[in-house]
C-alpha cells in the first residue's frame, strides 16, 4: 500500500505554527481580535521564503502552460478538426477542483513543487489555448492573402504575419492566466508546495496572517496585471494609433 | 525631377515580361462547370491587359492563376518563357506584384516595413533595401515623413499607393492588380488611377488588372479582355475596337449603351477637324461680314478682338447696323478649348442648348467651331478608327 | 518548504490505491484515525458529503446570480460603467482561494451562511462581467428597433437584450459556478463538511479516502459542467445557432 503520510502536508498536527505559542497575554497576538499591525512588520521577514515560493510556483507554471499551449495551438492550426479536441480537453481539466487534482496527482508524482507545477500548468492552458488560437483566428484575411501573394511560404506567413497579430489575444490570455494562477497557488500547500497559503494554513485562526499573506498575493496579482499591460503596449504599437 | 530620376534607376528599369495563357483552365473540384475555360490571352511586355466582366465570370480567377494563388487545373501559363509551374510558388510570387482590393497591408508593421517586405524575403541587405524604399515613397508621392508611420494612420488612398509602392519593392517583371482602386472613393479613384498611368508610363510594367468597371478597362488598358461567365474570352481588343466592333451581344451590352459616349470620352477635341465660323472685327464694314457668309460651313459670324479671341456672336440686328459693334447679341459661350476631352465637350455644348460652340486654343485664340452635327459625322467616318487608335495611345490626364 | 525532488511511484501501487479509493465509496469501513473512531466512508457518508457539497454550492450560486444578473442586465443596458464591470472581472480573478475562507471563517465566522457568502463572492465576478458584456455584444439595431415598435426598456431587456445576450451570460455563470464548486472542496476549513473533508483529513479517513474524495468532487465538478453546458445550449436562441453556423 502506497503511504501517503510522507506525501500529504502535515500542518494539522500543530506543526510550523505561525504565531510564537510562547506569547501570551493581553498582546495584540494572542488576544487574536483584530489585526496585529506591529506583528505583521516586525515578522515580516517569514514571509519572504513563502512569497518566493509563491512566486516560483506562478512563473514555472504560466511558462509551462504557455510552452504547452503554444506547442498545440501551432498542432491546431493547420488541422482545424483538433481545436475542438484540444478546446473540450483543456476545459475539462479547468474543471477539476485544485485539490482534487493534486491529491489525485499524489500517489503518481509525489509531494512537492513537481505536483502542484503540474497541476497550475494544467489550469493554465485552458485559457491560453483558446486566446491563442482566437488571435490566429482574427487576424485580417487581406493581410494573409497579400503575406501569401508576395511569396512567403506557409512558415513565414505564420511568424512574419499571423501570430504577430495575434500578440494582443495572446498576452491578454496569459495574463488572465498568470492572475488566476497567484490565486489558485495559495492552495499548493495542499500539494505540499508551500507558498503564500501554508503560511495561512499553518495557522488557520490567526486573523493577522490571513490578512498578510491573503495581501501580499492580491499584491502580486496586481503587480503581474501591470505588468502584462505595459508589456502589452510596448509589444504593440500598432494598436495605440491614431490616424494622424 | 526627382521621381523621374528614381524611376531611371537601375532598381526600376527591369525588363517586363510577357504573360501568355494557353489553354489556361480552372475547375474546383465538384463544380459542374469550369471558372475559367480553355483561356488564351497573350499580353505583350509592357501593356496593361485588364480583364473585365460581370460578377463570377472568372476574371479574378484568371489573374490569380498567373501567380498560382489559384493553381491551374489544365493548360500553362507562361511569364516571360518559364511556366509558371517550374518553380515552387512561393518562389514565382517574389517576382510578381500583387495588390488587391482590400489593400491588405501588415497593420503590424510601418510604411516601410510594408514595402521591404519582398526585398527581405529575397534577402537583400539593409542598405540596398533602404535606398529602394526611400526611392519608392517618392515615386508614390507619398511624404517620407509617413514611413515610419502605421497603416492605421493613413487615409485610405494613401495605404492605397503604399500597397502599389510595396508590389513594386523587388522591381517585378508583372504586376497583378484586382479591382486595386475599388475600395477608395470616386474621386480619389480617379487622382489614383491618372498618377498610376503617368507612373505606368515611366515603369512600363506588365500589368494584369482586374476590374468590373467598363468605364476604369477603357481608361486604364491598351488592352481589354472581356470574360464571360465560365471564364469564355468574348473579346480581347484595344479600347476603341471594343467600342467600335463589340464582338457580340454580350460585349455590346457589356459595354454599354452608351458606346458612341464612351468613344469621345478616348477623344480630345483637337483630334477631329472643326468647322471656320466667318471672323469679325469690331467696327468692320457688316457688308464684308455678308459677303463671308456666303458659303461659310457656319452661318454666324463670330466676333473677336484683334488677338482673334472670340467675344461673340453677331445676330442679325448686329448686322443691320453700319459697322461691327463692340457688344454682339450673344456672348460667346460655351467656350470650348482644343486640349478638353471630347466628351466633356459635347456635354458642355448640349447643356448650354446652343448648336456652335467656338474652340479656343492654349492662348486663348480662336481655332475653330464645334457643333453636334460634326461630332456625330466623325463618328461615323471611315477615319475615326485610326484617329481613335492614335488618340487612345496618349495618356488623358 | 517543499522538496524539490519528485517521487514517483511504481505503477502497481499506483493502481492499487485507487481501487482502494472506489472500495472506500462503496463501503464504510474502519476509521484511520485510532480505535474507538467513527467508521468512514460507504455511500452514505459520501452522500452526505455530496449533498452538502452541492447544497452550499447551489446556494452560493444563487445568491451570486441574484445579484450579479440584475447588476450586470442594468448597467449593460444603460452602457456605463464598463470600466468598473472590466475591473471587477479581472479583481475577481485574483481573489485567494484559500485566504477568502481562511478570512470568512477567521474574521466573520463559521458555518453554513458565511462559507455561502464566501463562495458568492467568487461566483460573482464572471457572471456580473459576462453579463455586462454579453449585454453590450448585442447588435444595437435590433435593440433600435425592438424600441421603436414600442416596448418599453424592461420589455426590451426581457425581450431583447437577455435572449441575445444568454449564451455569453451562461459562459460566465459556468465560469462562476466552476469557481465556487471548486472552492467549496475547502469550505471543511470554515466548518461546513463538503466533499474536501476527505482529501483533508488523511489521518481519519486514510489514503484511500483522500482519493476517494477527489474522484467523487472531481465527478461533481464535471457533472456540474456538463449540466449548465446543456443549459446554455437550451437557452442559445434558435437564430443564433443558425447564425453562427453560417459564420
Amino acid at each position: 500500500m502506497l503511504d501517503l503520510a510522507a506525501l500529504l502536508p502535515i500542518a494539522q498536527n500543530g506543526d510550523g505554527f505561525v504565531r510564537d505559542p510562547a506569547e501570551s497575554g493581553t498582546s495584540c497576538v494572542a488576544e487574536n481580535d483584530t489585526v496585529c499591525v506591529g506583528w505583521a512588520v516586525d515578522n515580516i521577514d517569514r514571509y519572504v521564503t513563502p512569497t518566493l515560493e509563491h512566486l516560483e510556483l506562478v512563473v514555472l507554471s504560466v511558462g509551462f502552460g504557455f510552452a504547452l499551449a503554444f506547442a498545440m495551438a501551432l498542432i491546431s492550426h493547420r488541422r482545424r478538426w483538433l481545436v475542438p479536441t484540444f478546446t473540450g480537453v483543456t476545459g475539462v481539466i479547468y474543471t477539476l477542483p485544485s485539490i482534487a487534482l493534486f491529491a489525485l496527482l499524489l500517489p503518481i508524482t509525489g509531494r512537492g513543487t513537481t505536483t502542484a507545477v503540474i497541476a497550475l500548468t494544467l489550469y493554465t492552458l485552458q485559457i491560453i489555448y483558446r486566446n491563442i488560437v482566437t488571435g490566429l483566428a482574427n487576424v485580417p484575411e487581406a493581410s494573409k492573402d497579400t503575406g501569401r501573394g508576395m511569396g512567403m511560404t506557409d512558415r513565414q506567413l505564420l511568424w512574419k504575419v499571423e501570430l504577430p497579430l495575434a500578440v494582443p489575444e495572446i498576452i491578454a490570455g496569459l495574463r488572465i492566466a498568470t492572475v488566476s494562477t497567484v490565486a489558485i497557488a495559495t492552495l499548493a500547500v495542499f500539494a505540499g508546495a508551500g507558498g503564500l497559503g501554508a503560511e495561512i494554513y499553518n495557522d488557520i485562526d490567526f486573523k493577522t496572517g490571513i490578512v498578510v499573506s491573503g495581501t501580499i498575493a492580491i499584491a502580486m496579482a496586481i503587480a503581474f496585471d501591470a505588468l502584462y499591460v505595459l508589456a502589452q503596449r510596448w509589444i504593440s504599437p500598432w494598436r495605440k494609433v491614431r490616424p494622424v | 525631377m526627382e521621381a523621374a530620376a528614381a524611376a531611371n534607376s537601375t532598381e526600376t528599369r527591369a525588363e517586363a515580361l510577357a504573360v501568355e495563357f494557353r489553354e489556361a483552365t480552372k475547375r474546383y473540384p465538384g463544380a459542374e462547370t469550369d471558372a475559367v475555360h480553355a483561356l488564351n490571352l497573350d499580353v505583350p511586355a509592357g501593356d496593361i491587359c485588364v480583364l473585365v466582366g460581370p460578377s463570377g465570370c472568372g476574371k479574378t480567377t484568371a489573374m490569380r492563376m498567373v501567380n498560382r494563388m489559384v493553381e491551374i487545373t489544365a493548360g500553362d501559363i507562361v511569364v516571360g518563357e518559364r511556366s509558371v509551374r517550374e518553380r515552387s510558388a512561393s518562389e514565382l510570387r517574389r517576382e510578381i506584384g500583387y495588390v488587391i482590393q482590400e489593400i491588405g497591408l501588415f497593420p503590424h508593421r510601418t510604411i516601410a516595413d510594408n514595402i521591404a517586405t519582398v526585398p527581405q524575403l529575397l534577402g537583400w541587405d539593409k542598405e540596398r533595401t533602404r535606398a529602394r524604399v526611400g526611392e519608392l515613397i517618392e515615386l508614390i508621392g507619398l511624404d517620407p515623413a509617413l514611413a515610419d508611420r502605421f497603416p492605421a494612420q493613413l487615409s485610405g488612398g494613401q495605404q492605397q499607393r503604399v500597397g502599389v509602392a510595396r508590389a513594386l519593392a523587388a522591381n517585378p517583371g508583372v504586376m497583378l492588380m484586382d479591382e486595386p482602386f475599388g475600395a477608395v472613393d470616386p474621386i480619389n479613384r480617379e487622382r489614383l488611377q491618372n498618377e498610376f498611368l503617368r507612373l505606368q508610363a515611366e515603369l512600363r510594367k506588365t500589368i494584369l488588372f482586374v476590374t468590373h468597371d467598363i468605364d476604369e478597362a477603357l481608361k486604364m488598358g491598351d488592352r481589354i479582355a472581356v470574360l464571360q461567365e465560365g471564364g469564355h474570352l468574348a473579346q480581347y481588343a484595344t479600347p476603341a475596337e471594343l467600342l467600335m466592333a463589340p464582338a457580340n451581344s454580350f460585349v455590346e451590352d457589356f459595354v454599354g449603351a452608351d458606346r458612341a459616349l464612351k468613344r469621345l470620352a478616348l477623344l480630345r477635341v483637337a483630334d477631329i477637324d472643326l468647322w471656320q465660323a466667318p471672323l469679325a472685327y469690331v467696327g468692320q464694314a457688316t457688308t464684308e461680314v455678308r459677303a463671308k457668309l456666303n458659303g461659310a460651313e457656319v452661318p454666324h459670324p463670330l466676333l473677336v478682338d484683334s488677338e482673334r479671341r472670340p467675344v461673340g456672336w453677331l445676330s442679325e440686328a448686329d448686322l443691320g447696323r453700319d459697322t461691327v459693334p463692340s457688344k454682339p447679341d450673344s456672348a460667346a459661350h460655351p467656350l470650348l478649348e482644343l486640349d478638353d476631352v471630347m466628351r466633356d465637350a459635347l456635354s458642355d455644348l448640349l447643356q448650354a442648348e446652343t448648336q456652335y460652340a467656338p474652340v479656343v486654343d492654349g492662348r486663348g485664340r480662336i481655332a475653330g467651331v464645334l457643333s453636334i452635327e460634326i461630332v456625330s459625322e466623325f463618328l461615323n467616318s471611315p477615319d475615326a478608327l485610326t484617329d481613335e487608335h492614335a488618340a487612345a495611345e496618349r495618356p488623358l490626364t | 518548504m517543499s522538496v524539490a525532488a519528485p517521487t514517483v511511484v511504481p505503477l502497481a501501487d499506483v493502481f492499487d490505491s485507487f481501487s482502494g479509493a472506489i472500495e472506500f465509496i462503496f463501503n464504510e469501513r474502519e476509521t484511520a484515525g485510532g480505535v474507538g473512531g467513527e467508521p468512514v466512508g460507504g455511500l452514505e457518508q459520501i452522500g452526505d458529503l455530496l449533498w452538502t457539497h452541492v447544497e452550499v454550492s447551489a446556494l452560493a450560486l444563487g445568491l451570486a446570480l441574484v445579484i450579479a444578473l440584475p447588476v450586470g442586465l442594468y448597467f449593460g443596458h444603460r452602457g456605463t460603467g464598463e470600466l468598473l464591470a472590466v475591473a471587477i472581472g479581472n479583481a475577481g480573478r485574483a481573489i485567494p482561494e484559500l485566504a477568502l475562507i481562511a478570512f470568512m471563517a477567521a474574521f466573520i465566522g463559521v458555518g453554513l451562511l458565511n462559507v455561502t457568502i464566501a463562495l458568492a463572492v467568487l461566483g460573482i465576478p464572471p457572471i456580473l462581467t459576462n453579463t455586462f458584456v454579453g449585454v453590450r455584444q448585442v447588435d444595437r439595431g435590433a435593440v433600435e428597433a425592438a424600441r421603436g415598435m414600442g416596448m418599453s426598456e424592461a420589455e426590451v431587456i426581457r425581450k431583447v437584450e437577455l435572449p441575445l445576450a444568454a449564451p455569453t451570460i451562461m459562459t460566465g455563470v459556468r465560469t462562476g459556478a466552476i469557481n465556487i464548486v471548486a472552492t467549496a472542496a475547502i469550505a471543511p476549513l470554515a466548518g461546513v463538511l463538503t466533499l474536501g473533508d476527505l482529501i483533508l483529513s488523511r489521518n481519519v479517513v486514510g489514503d484511500d479516502g483522500v482519493i476517494a474524495g477527489a474522484i467523487v468532487v472531481a465527478l461533481l465538478a464535471l457533472a456540474v459542467e456538463l449540466a449548465l453546458a446543456g443549459v446554455q445550449r437550451l437557452v442559445t436562441p434558435r437564430g443564433l445557432k443558425v447564425q453562427r453556423a453560417g459564420a
